[in-house]
């Protein structure tokens, strides 16, 4: 198995263990923020790891950012 | 062998150009009823704080390290295609992605039957309308993507194996963006209202 598949599993799972961690122990109003900016991570290790997106043509990496940031400003500044 | 493809050109994402432009349609589609239910939750605050309180977010949890785990033993298998390894470990990581697929569609049953049992059904209020109506279309692409790996691992099981790396390619993107759709309903549903 591929060295940098092992790296991004691990590190998908501490993040997803981290937002809960957030959730549970800590209700301040940046919150939101921090559990939003944990799932860009992981859909970014997702994108650009597992579907191999980083050997890809940028015009395909700006688009799936262009959405990631997008998405993630229009939720924020709508809270 | 190992396969060569260029997918530095713009008509060769790894997956395929149709797969990345019905990602990105998903993307959007998703992600425009979040934005839905997200600016409809300021017209109701209380009703979608009270919502999601009755929502068991390590369900979300649970479910969210279930389809990344099965995320990355399709990334596995993609890798030890790629590389031309014997066809066994590729159906090993083939079968476990299909078995926290099956795992992750179990726990959500489970907390569907919870939820009916509740009486927290689709018009229970504008809440649960959009809980319903995004988590399972969800359910819709994993049930379709478990079709597809299931096909493609019955592909590589034949003794004439005539299994492409583009289909395994594609097949893992498609996978792969069942876990991207998650990523967004997961935080937004189960923990931001």
């Amino acid at each position: 198995m591929n060295v940098s598949t092992i790296v991004t599993g691990v590190i998908l799972f501490v993040l997803t263990i981290m937002s809960a961690l957030f959730f549970l122990g800590m209700q301040s109003m940046y919150t939101v923020h921090i559990i939003l900016a944990l799932a860009v991570l992981k859909f970014g290790g997702v994108a650009f790891q597992f579907m191999e997106l980083k050997k890809a043509h940028a015009f395909w990496k700006i688009l799936i950012l262009s959405f990631l940031f997008i998405f993630t400003v229009l939720v924020i500044s709508m809270l | 062998m190992k396969a060569v493809i260029n997918y530095k050109n713009i008509y060769y994402p790894p997956g395929g150009i149709l797969m990345w432009i019905i990602i990105y349609l998903e993307l959007i589609t998703f992600g425009l009823a979040l934005l839905a239910m997200v600016y409809y939750s300021l017209e109701e605050p209380e009703v979608f704080h009270n919502s999601r309180l009755l929502l068991n977010p390590t369900y979300g949890l649970i479910n969210t390290i279930l389809l990344l785990t099965s995320g990355f033993f399709m990334a596995a298998t993609l890798n030890e295609f790629k590389e031309g390894n014997n066809t066994k470990k590729v159906k090993k990581y083939l079968l476990l992605t299909i078995l926290f697929g099956i795992l992750f569609l179990v726990l959500k049953s489970i907390e569907y039957n919870d939820k009916l049992e509740a009486g927290l059904t689709i018009g229970y209020n504008t809440f649960f309308s959009f809980y319903w109506m995004l988590t399972l279309f969800h359910v819709i692409h994993v049930i379709v993507g478990l079709v597809i790996i299931a096909t493609v691992y019955f592909g590589v099981k034949k003794e004439r194996d005539t299994t492409k790396i583009e289909d395994v390619e594609a097949s893992a993107a498609f996978w792969h963006m069942c876990d991207l759709i998650w990523l967004l309903l997961f935080p937004v549903i189960y923990l931001i209202f």
